[in-house]
C-alpha cells in the first residue's frame, strides 16, 4: 500500500490532469465490467498494463506482484464457479466419478469463471492504474470538484494524512519494543501489542487536539479550504481517451 | 521606543487537570521587537504562545493586542488570528494535508483572499523556506526538517503582523538553521514582530533585542540579552548556560587581553573586532 502511494507522487503520468486519468480508468472499468465477451478484459488488460508500465514507467515486476495480489482469492473463488458436485454424471466435461459423487466441470460454467476471472482481473488493474498515476491528494480535489460532501472530502484529507503520522508513531514504538526485547515470546509479544495498541489511542487523541489547536491558529473556522495545483488540460488525451473507449464499447456491443 | 503591540497582563492559566501552567505572567512586546524567550522543558513558554492568539484562554488576567483587550467571540479571534501566527514546536501537528502546496494555502484561503493571490503567496512562501523543490511531494515522504520548514511556509503566507516561533530550530540542521535566521532578519526588515523560544543560548543572546526567561509558569526576568545573561542568580534558577560570546568576553577581560571598557560582542564578528583593534593597539 504504502508503495502504491510512493509511485503515484514518482510516477511519469502525475503532472496529467487528473480528471483525465479517473475518466480513463473509470470509463475503461464500466466497460471492462459490462463486455459479455472475455476479449474485452483481455483489451483492457493489455492496455492498462501498457498504460502503467510504460506509459507511467512503474516497474513491470512491481505490476505483477500487485495484480497476483487479487489473482490468488480470485482464483480460489471462480474454482468454487467452474466446479460442480452431482450425483448425476451426464453432462460434464471434465469428471471424476468417486461412489456415485460425480466432481468436474461443466463447459459452461468453466467459461462463465473464465470470463469472471478476466473481468475482475481488467477492472482491478483500471484501479491500479489509477491508483499508481493519482495522488490521493489529487483524487480527493477532483471528487471535492464533483459535489461531494465537504465532510466526507475533509475526512479524507485528515484520515489520508493521518494514516502516516500514526504509522509513523507505532513503527517508532514498536521498534522501542523491539531493542528491549518486547517480542521475544507469545506472551510477551501479546503483551507489548496491546501496550502499542492503547499508546497509540492515546496518541490519537492528543494529536487531534493539537491538529485542532494548530488549524484554529490559522483561522480554521469549520471548513477546510485548500487551493490545489492546477494541471494542464491536455484536450489529446481526451481524444485518446475517445479513441481507446469507442471500439471497446462498440465490441461490447456488437457481440450480444 | 515603538508602540506596543502585544501585552500579557497578570496571566493566570492552569491546564483543566490542574497543573498550573502559567502564573502571574506580565509581558509587553513592542512592534518590531526580537523577543526571544528562554526557558527549559515545561516552563509554560508554548502555553504563553497559545494565549497569545486565542487558543487558550486564561484563568485570569488579560491578553492586549494593539492597546486593546482580544475578545474570544469567533469573528473576532479570526480578526486576532490573521495577526498573530504560531508556528508550533510539532510539524506533525500542523500539516493537515498529505499535500505541500494545499498545506500552505490553508491559511492564507481562510483570510479570504482570491486564489491568484493566494498561489502568489503560496509561491513567495516555498521561495522564502526553500521549498520550492518539496511542492509535489507528500508531506508524509518528507523529514523532519522539511516539515518544519513547510509549516513555516503556511504561516508566512498568511504575512501575520507577529509571528510566533515555538522552538524554530530544533530539528533544523545547521545549514537550515541559518538560513532560518537569514529568514528572520528578513522578516524583521520588513517590520514584523517576532518572538521565539529556544534551549538555544547562543542564538537568543545574538539574535534578540529583548529577552524573557521563563521558570516554573512565570516570567522570572525580562529586558535586554547582555544584562540579563549578567545576572547569575537567574541563569542558574532557570537552568541556562552562558553564551559563548559573553564566556569568551568575560575570559579575555579577565586575563587583560581585552580592556574591560570592550562593549559586550553582539556578534562573532564584534568579538574578532576588538581582538584585532586591541592587537593593533599592542603592535
Amino acid at each position: 500500500m504504502i508503495n502504491i502511494d510512493s509511485y503515484a507522487y514518482s510516477n511519469k503520468l502525475k503532472t496529467v490532469h487528473p480528471a483525465e486519468k479517473s475518466l480513463f480508468a473509470m470509463m475503461t472499468m464500466v466497460v471492462c465490467l459490462t463486455a459479455p465477451t472475455v476479449i474485452t478484459p483481455l483489451f483492457v488488460l493489455a492496455i492498462m498494463a501498457g498504460g502503467i508500465v510504460f506509459k507511467a514507467g512503474i516497474p513491470s515486476r512491481v505490476f505483477a506482484k500487485l495484480m497476483f495480489v487479487p489473482f490468488s482469492f480470485l482464483l480460489i473463488s471462480v474454482l468454487t464457479i467452474a466446479f460442480s458436485v452431482s450425483t448425476n454424471p451426464s453432462g460434464f466435461w471434465l469428471a471424476q466419478t468417486i461412489h456415485g459423487l460425480t466432481v468436474g466441470i461443466h463447459y459452461p460454467d468453466l467459461f462463465t469463471a473464465l470470463h469472471l476471472l478476466l473481468r475482475s482481473l481488467g477492472a482491478v488493474s483500471c484501479l491500479y492504474f489509477l491508483a499508481l498515476t493519482t495522488p490521493m491528494t489529487e483524487i480527493i480535489t477532483l471528487l471535492h470538484k464533483l459535489k461531494v460532501p465537504v465532510i466526507i472530502t475533509e475526512l479524507m484529507v485528515l484520515i489520508y494524512r493521518f494514516i502516516f503520522v500514526f504509522m509513523d508513531t507505532a513503527t517508532t514504538i514498536r521498534r522501542a519494543q523491539l531493542s528491549r526485547s518486547g517480542y521475544v515470546s507469545l506472551k510477551s509479544s501479546f503483551r507489548s501489542l496491546s501496550r502499542l495498541s492503547s499508546a497509540l489511542l492515546g496518541k490519537v487523541f492528543v494529536k487531534s487536539q493539537e491538529l485542532y489547536n494548530a488549524l484554529a491558529a490559522r483561522c480554521y473556522s469549520g471548513e477546510i479550504k485548500v487551493l490545489t495545483k492546477k494541471r494542464p488540460v491536455n484536450l489529446r488525451n481526451y481524444l485518446m481517451i475517445t479513441g481507446f473507449e469507442i471500439p471497446l464499447i462498440l465490441l461490447n456491443l456488437l457481440w450480444r | 521606543m515603538s508602540e506596543l503591540i502585544l501585552e500579557a497582563i497578570d496571566l493566570e492559566y492552569s491546564y483543566p487537570d490542574g497543573t498550573k501552567a502559567l502564573r502571574n505572567v506580565n509581558l509587553q512586546v513592542h512592534k518590531g521587537e526580537k523577543l526571544a524567550i528562554l526557558g527549559s522543558n515545561g516552563a509554560g513558554k508554548s502555553t504563553l504562545f497559545m494565549q497569545f492568539n486565542g487558543i487558550f484562554r486564561p484563568n485570569s488576567g488579560t491578553i492586549k493586542y494593539q492597546r486593546e483587550d482580544i475578545s474570544y467571540k469567533n469573528k473576532a479571534l479570526i480578526e486576532l488570528r490573521k495577526k498573530v501566527g504560531i508556528v508550533f514546536q510539532d510539524p506533525d501537528s500542523q500539516l493537515f494535508s498529505a499535500s505541500v502546496w494545499q498545506d500552505i494555502s490553508f491559511g492564507p484561503l481562510n483570510l479570504g483572499l482570491p486564489e491568484e493571490v493566494v498561489s502568489e503567496r503560496v509561491k513567495q512562501a516555498l521561495i522564502d523556506t526553500e521549498t520550492t523543490d518539496l511542492e509535489d511531494k507528500p508531506t508524509h515522504l518528507l523529514s523532519y526538517g522539511q516539515k518544519k520548514r513547510v509549516s513555516i511556509a503556511g504561516v508566512l503566507a498568511m504575512k501575520p503582523e507577529v509571528i510566533i516561533f515555538d522552538e524554530p530550530t530544533a530539528g533544523l540542521d545547521p545549514r537550515h538553521s541559518q538560513e532560518f535566521m537569514l529568514l528572520l532578519e528578513k522578516l524583521s526588515l520588513e517590520g514584523k514582530t517576532i518572538i521565539l523560544s529556544t534551549h538555544d543560548v547562543d542564538l537568543a543572546y545574538s539574535w534578540s533585542d529583548k529577552m524573557a526567561i521563563m521558570f516554573g509558569g512565570e516570567i522570572i526576568a525580562h529586558g535586554d540579552p547582555g544584562k540579563l545573561f549578567r545576572r547569575p542568580v537567574i541563569l542558574k534558577q532557570a537552568d541556562l548556560t552562558l553564551p559563548w560570546l559573553i564566556e569568551m568576553h568575560s575570559e579575555l577581560t579577565k586575563k587583560g587581553w581585552l580592556p574591560p571598557s570592550t562593549p559586550l560582542p553582539k556578534t562573532k564578528e564584534d568579538l574578532f573586532n576588538s581582538i584585532s583593534a586591541k592587537s593593533k593597539i599592542l603592535g
